[in-house]
């Protein structure tokens, strides 16, 4: 008699590689290869519709067939790792970028990573915007020494293709809009958050991207000035804080002890 | 109300909605990837999920499925069967121990509906499920749906089924829709999908299911194929009038009350 493992492996076989030889094994005699077919699909249809939902633009920009052939292959590859279907799919555009039939497609892939941010934007845990009074009531040598926690929602996406004019024309407009793009219009810096009115992807300029790429990775202010030259990160920070991108902060180590 | 726990694991409008919905109608969480029957163990991180979204809702009842989708730290995004052995029994049976120490409260299991059983099962799948609550305390969800659909596809008795469950267990009931799909070799399968109103099959079934249980709270699964909402509102109604109706033909309050200390 196999063990629970075995037989758990065996389905495991059955729905991901295709290979229904070690679970047939198991079944009474005469029990058809077609009931294991409707576990398969239900898999299949299953994650193929979570990677719908989280990849619409992509979807509609391939056609339903393409993608679900994508899909397929992808899940076969990446099966999830967690219970948790509103985080399946990050590997999903570095799968595009190496599928070889999409190998026209220059732009699909940074669709998909746009997506993705949106995608983690839209589930992030809540989280309540730092007190500007803390801030404010820090001692002016240590504020450059700032460094900030992101909110759970922010991304900085640091693309070479358009994929935010991309994703906007394919959700939003028709046929005209989508037309007018020119794919090759050139890198795109983006920035992913959560709102009070839902998922904003807005374009920065590249040094005022680096600025908010730096702090939102937890470095001191003083560091993300310097990697921001042209930037006025003044007008920056204050925006920043105003939108609610920081939702705590410590004064970093070495500068602090320096000071001290 | 009852809502998949799993779509609420993470911040923003989803988790806002529930929160809104929580004031005015107590919430049932109903978990479809923990996976109580994997071998290698549970997910602690997706049980402290489960944990966190339970601690913000405070729900009237939280459940799970007898079945098991993890293996090797795959999911496989279904509620696939177990093999009815006692290997299986103590497997599930330790993990609901571990799932109700974690939330410090009892949560109730679901009877699966399968579509293929193992050659060398050795336990009926109800006395499996009298046994996991029996050996655990937890409830049972009893879903009467997914034991039409299972006793169809496995050729047992449905009635007998639901006589074999532990009276004062179960603590909610499911009814949904199902579909029916030839098979190559002549017979068919019912598939439990969620997408259709309950046939008089299983209302007739639910009339054994309320004459036995009481009224427990019931819920009309409908998730695929949505349909406009006075249709699931007059699934809803129906199975309103069949527990009103019961309750006005059993037994005075105390006269049950004492057949349920009997079944426990």
């Amino acid at each position: 008699m196999p063990t629970l493992l075995e037989v758990q492996r065996a389905m495991r076989a059955s729905l991901v590689d295709r290979n229904d030889d070690a679970v047939a094994a198991m079944l009474p005699q005469g029990i058809g290869a077609d009931r294991l077919n409707i576990y398969r699909n239900t898999f299949l249809v299953g994650l193929t519709k979570a990677l719908s939902l989280c990849f619409p633009a992509v979807r509609r920009l391939v056609g339903a067939d393409f993608f679900e052939g994508a899909a397929a292959q992808f899940i076969s590859q990446h099966p999830p790792r967690a219970a948790w279907l509103d985080r399946y799919g990050a590997e999903f555009p570095d799968f595009l970028q190496h599928f070889a039939p999409a190998a026209t497609l220059a732009y699909l892939p940074d669709v998909a990573r746009l997506e993705w941010a949106v995608n983690l934007a839209l589930h992030a845990a809540d989280a309540a915007p730092l007190d500007l009074v803390r801030l404010g009531s820090l001692a002016p040598e240590h504020q450059a020494s700032v460094a900030f926690v992101p909110h759970p929602s922010v991304s900085l996406l640091g693309l070479d293709h358009p994929a935010d004019d991309i994703w906007r024309a394919v959700l939003d407009g028709g046929d005209a809009a989508l037309a007018a793009i020119n794919a090759d219009a050139g890198s795109a810096h983006l920035l992913v958050e959560r709102g009070a009115d839902g998922v904003e992807v807005l374009r920065l300029t590249e040094p005022a991207w680096r600025f908010a790429r730096d702090l939102v990775a937890g470095e001191t202010i003083e560091a993300a000035c310097a990697a921001a030259d042209g930037a006025d990160v003044q007008a920056l920070l204050a925006e920043h804080l105003a939108y609610g991108r920081f939702v705590d902060f410590h004064v970093a180590e070495a500068a602090h002890g320096a000071a001290a | 109300m009852e809502v998949h726990t799993e779509n609420y694991m993470g911040g923003g409008t989803p988790l806002a909605c529930l929160d809104a919905i929580r004031r005015d109608f107590p919430i049932s969480l109903h978990g479809v990837g923990l996976s109580l029957g994997s071998a290698e163990g549970l997910d602690a991180a997706h049980i402290e999920r489960i944990r966190k979204v339970a601690e913000r809702i405070e729900p009237g009842l939280m459940s799970e499925h007898i079945a098991w989708s993890v293996v090797d730290g795959t999911y496989l995004a279904d509620l696939l069967p177990l093999p009815m052995t006692e290997e299986a029994l103590a497997v599930v049976c330790r993990h609901v121990d571990q799932v109700q120490g974690a939330l410090k409260r009892r949560i109730l299991v679901e009877n699966p509906s399968t579509y293929l059983r193992f050659a060398y099962a050795t336990i009926p799948e109800w006395e499996f499920m009298a046994a996991v609550a029996a050996r655990t305390g937890c409830g049972i969800l009893c879903d009467v749906n997914n034991i039409f659909v299972s006793a169809h596809n496995h050729g047992f008795d449905a009635a007998a089924y639901l006589a074999a469950l532990p009276v004062a267990a179960v603590g909610e009931i499911h009814l949904a829709g199902h579909s029916i799909r030839a098979l190559a070799d002549g017979s068919t399968v019912r598939i439990d999908d969620h997408a259709s109103r309950v046939i008089a099959d299983v209302w007739a079934l639910y009339r054994i299911a309320l004459a036995q249980f009481g009224s427990v709270p019931t819920l009309i699964e409908w998730d695929n194929d949505i349909p406009p909402l006075d249709v699931l509102v007059s699934e809803a109604a129906h199975a309103g009038a069949l527990m009103a109706a019961a309750a006005a033909t059993a037994l005075p309050d105390t006269e049950r009350e004492a057949a349920h200390a009997d079944a426990a």
